[in-house]
């Protein structure tokens, strides 16, 4: 056996100080159907969640109304549509008050709830559809015209239509709607032959049971959700994501945080997308289940839209990737009026500024902790701790009952100060990949799971991410994966060949580019970018394509990414702070 | 001659077209704005400084006897008009600082517009003065209902944002009901007008937006916000002169000082439409040769 390594110290320990519990109980719970419902019950007369429009319309639920919606969804879904304990429920909508309704009501029917970028095109849709055999589909109307592109290569048997004011107040609704359909065309026409929520919902109410007859057969080993994620072959794959590992992972945020958060006190402005896994567990689960008020804005770009969310409501709590920060604080509007209530924020998804930390900590006077998370360990494994020793330009320390270890190539313990590859052991990280065992045993191995990033740690146990092992590029947060921007290139028939590698960004972390080999001398990189638009979400189009006569290879003939991004690196000398 | 029933609706009107003003900004706003005060000087100076020495002006030049001459001066004295917002909105224009002129101005509008009024009415004959006490009243009364809407802004942002919208969209109500209720039964008085009246209804607004926009071209304002100031300072706040005239003149004599303000709350929806297609011609334009240069140094860098 081995020496005890530098990671099996747990020198971190020390930093929690009084702050931070070591140990945590295994969560009370055993769904997070029941968790939700033992909230709704301890605050329900609490308001739960406010989606706020761009001019400051809003609409509310409260903890109660979350709850019995939910219950009249899971009827839906089990008595109306006949789904089965385990079936998946596609669910793709911006943050609208439908969501935490939709969601919860999935996990109660004890069905499986599978978080999808409504921003995605037809195909994108149709394969993680197509993937995770998901029979039900919960769609926001402004993007059905893609679902019914996607539904006929799909499995999906029901499709149910919201719309972002859903639960708005009437006339205030009305307003919203009309104003998306007729005024900001952003609802097309579609053809697909769906049930509205309001209808579910109300069929659910009138086909009675107890929900609670179906969430009470769920444990911590029963599947949540499916939380898909590119990979680095390009297909995206579904995460599982059990129970257990979101409630696990729920505490042990809300163990890092406990100096911060009081129960039935917080407010919390949710401008990420829940369908993404960081926002769905810190911003929905672990706020939820401390009684937050949770104000959600459907979509923060424009940042102005933003404006009225925070002036309207006594924020308390805010998370945000290093992108939103930026933008925040270019506004005046919020420079010279800050949030006032502001406790903490959270920060991941990319690396954050030095000078965007520095810049939102003296214009709030609230700290703004980084995190360091992936989806397949749903997804916190390590924070900066709001008190006691919090280093900056970290990703801080590993949260509570997890363990964490740097290793070479072989899997070796590296020495204190070097770095190596961050493997993660604990409660929350998934159980594999949906129906994919090849890629699960290549992400973990010994019940530890391979985040292919490497990082270092100091004395105190604080880690540091240097660089990349995979070739993920992350891009505002999202994971843009190489492979599938360059099969979409090469699909264009002037392309020969393709590379995709990420470069330092200053707004968006990094940026996609594309260096390009051509068939055809005449295409251009308009024309191009004009064919990614159509395969691909704005975020994964290439920021720049660069044609080339040839690119850099192995022997083999692989495509050498890395000799690129080495290239783009010697000569920008790209400025990290 | 509008009914006294009509009189009263129309004042009914201006009270909620100023009381969805007042819903469309917070205090706060009005604190940001105040931080940078060039745009409101810029708002101001265009509204009370070129306005009104522009109404003088081009009623002088045609020679405009003194009914039409009061009614062209007025019109010049108003504040901004709450139909700019819109026309901003539709020509991609900086709604924020459209708004913040619009109410600034009328915020203002108490002192601003007796002052401006009786400074360039002077020439005027006494029977054709508008009474300062007329104008203060009308304005106080209006002010109410702004302070009012701002207050439901920041008690309700549901409540507010409605009023808001309904104010909006009755300030174009407001202008077709004076079209509708006036044009018709003035037929003829239309057709015996001659053309100076028509040239100062019409050139009041289009020459405004061609001052507002130099003005702020000069004041090293960029042009999207030289658009949006062209356009509010252009468009006046003509059903408060309407209603101003109504309650000071009567019979005949309100008849021909309420042909300017009419002429021109009529001309001015027609020209600001035309000018916003142009305007969001030039935004649209401006913005995809932005992002075009943007592509062009990403492909050079």
């Amino acid at each position: 056996m081995d020496a005890v390594t530098p990671y099996d110290l747990r020198p971190w320990i020390g930093v929690y100080g009084s702050h931070i519990k070591a140990e945590l109980p295994k969560p009370p719970q055993a769904s997070v159907a029941a968790m939700a419902h033992a909230a709704a019950t301890r605050f329900a007369s609490h308001t739960a969640f406010t989606t706020v429009m761009p001019n400051g319309m809003y609409g509310s639920l409260s903890y109660r109304q979350v709850d019995e919606h939910s219950d009249h969804f899971a009827r839906y879904l089990r008595k109306v549509l006949g789904l089965a304990a385990g079936d998946r429920v596609a669910i793709q909508m911006p943050n609208c008050l439908s969501y935490p309704v939709v969601l919860l009501g999935v996990l109660k029917a004890g069905c499986v709830a599978v978080n999808t970028n409504p921003m995605y095109t037809a195909s994108e849709m149709a394969h993680q559809f197509k993937d995770s055999g998901a029979k039900v589909v919960v769609v926001v109307d402004m993007f059905a015209d893609k679902l019914e592109e996607a539904l006929p290569h799909t499995d999906v048997e029901h499709v149910v239509i919201t719309q972002v004011p859903e639960f708005f107040p009437p006339v205030v609704g009305g307003i919203v709607h009309a104003v998306m359909k007729y005024w900001n065309q952003q609802i097309p026409r579609h053809g697909v032959a769906a049930t509205m929520l309001r209808e579910a919902l109300a069929q659910g109410a009138a086909a009675g049971g107890d929900a609670r007859a179906w969430w009470g057969e769920l444990d911590h080993e029963s599947l949540a959700l499916l939380q898909y994620t590119g990979g680095t072959t390009g297909v995206a794959k579904g995460a599982m994501l059990t129970h257990g590992n979101l409630l696990w992972n729920l505490s042990q945020m809300r163990a890092m945080c406990a100096s911060h958060i009081e129960d039935g006190k917080e407010v919390v402005l949710t401008a990420l997308p829940l369908y993404h896994i960081f926002a769905f567990t810190v911003n929905f689960l672990c706020m939820f289940g401390a009684g937050a008020r949770n104000i959600l804005v459907p979509s923060p770009r424009p940042i102005q839209n933003l404006q009225r969310a925070i002036e309207n409501y006594r924020i308390t709590w805010l998370t945000g990737v290093n992108t939103l920060y930026n933008a925040l604080l270019c506004e005046e509007w919020f420079t010279a009026f800050p949030p006032k209530h502001i406790k903490a924020a959270g920060g991941g998804g990319a690396a954050m500024h030095h000078a965007v930390v520095e810049r939102f900590e003296h214009v709030t006077g609230a700290p703004l902790v980084e995190g360091y998370g992936l989806t397949e360990s749903s997804p916190v494994v390590c924070f900066q701790p709001l008190n006691g020793q919090r280093q900056k330009d970290t990703i801080g320390i590993p949260v509570p009952m997890t363990e964490v270890r740097l290793v070479n190539d072989i899997g070796e313990p590296v020495a204190l100060g070097q770095p190596g590859e961050l493997i993660v052991r604990g409660p929350q990280v998934m159980r594999g990949y949906w129906q994919r065992p090849e890629a699960t045993a290549e992400v973990i191995k010994d019940g530890w799971l391979y985040t292919g990033d490497v990082a270092v740690m100091d004395e105190q146990g604080t880690f540091k991410i240097v660089d990349r092992k995979k070739d993920l590029i992350l891009v505002s947060g999202f994971n843009v994966y190489p492979n599938e921007i360059e099969d979409a290139l090469t699909r264009h028939d002037g392309v020969l060949e393709a590379a995709v590698i990420g470069v330092p960004d200053d707004k968006t972390g990094e940026g996609v580019r594309a260096y390009v080999v051509r068939r055809d001398e005449t295409l251009t990189a308009e024309a191009l970018m004009a064919h990614c638009r159509k395969l691909l979400t704005g975020y994964k189009i290439p920021a720049r394509i660069e044609f080339r006569d040839e690119l850099p290879k192995t022997a083999v003939g692989k495509i050498l990414r890395r000799a690129l991004r080495t290239e783009v690196l010697a000569t920008t000398n790209p400025n990290k702070g | 001659m509008l009914s006294e029933t009509e009189t009263k609706l129309l004042g009914v009107m201006m009270m909620v077209i100023m009381l969805g003003m007042g819903a469309s900004l917070t205090f706060k706003d009005f604190a940001i704005a105040l931080r940078k005060p060039l745009g409101l000087v810029i708002g101001i100076l265009c509204q009370y400084g070129i306005m009104p020495l522009l109404a003088y002006l081009l009623a002088t030049a045609l020679a405009l006897p003194p009914a039409y001459a009061i009614g062209l001066i007025l019109m010049g004295c108003m504040p901004g008009g709450t139909t700019s917002n819109i026309f901003t909105y539709f020509s991609k224009g900086t709604l924020s600082l459209s708004i913040l002129m619009t109410m600034s101005s009328t915020l203002v509008a108490i002192a601003m517009v007796p002052l401006t009024l009786a400074f360039y009415s002077q020439g005027i004959e006494g029977q054709w003065q508008i009474p300062r006490g007329n104008v203060i009243q009308v304005l106080f009364v209006l002010l109410v209902p702004t302070v009012f809407g701002i207050a439901l802004r920041k008690w309700n942002a549901n409540v507010g944002a409605v009023i808001e919208l309904i104010g909006g969209l009755l300030g174009v109500l407001v202008i077709l009901f004076l079209i509708v209720s006036w044009v018709p039964r003035n037929w003829a008085l239309l057709l015996a007008t001659g053309f100076p009246v028509y040239a100062a209804s019409i050139g009041l607004g289009l020459a405004g937006f061609v001052l507002g926009y130099g003005l702020s071209r000069l004041l090293k304002q960029d042009s999207r916000r030289a658009r949006t100031i062209a356009l509010e300072t252009g468009i006046q706040n003509g059903p408060l002169a309407v209603l101003i005239v109504l309650l000071t003149f009567t019979g005949t004599q309100q008849q021909e000082v309420l042909l300017i303000p009419v002429l021109y709350s009529l001309f001015i929806v027609l020209s600001s439409s035309a000018v916003t297609v142009w305007f969001r011609r030039i935004t649209t334009r401006e913005e995809l040769s932005r992002d075009a240069a943007k592509i062009g140094a990403l492909a050079r860098a």
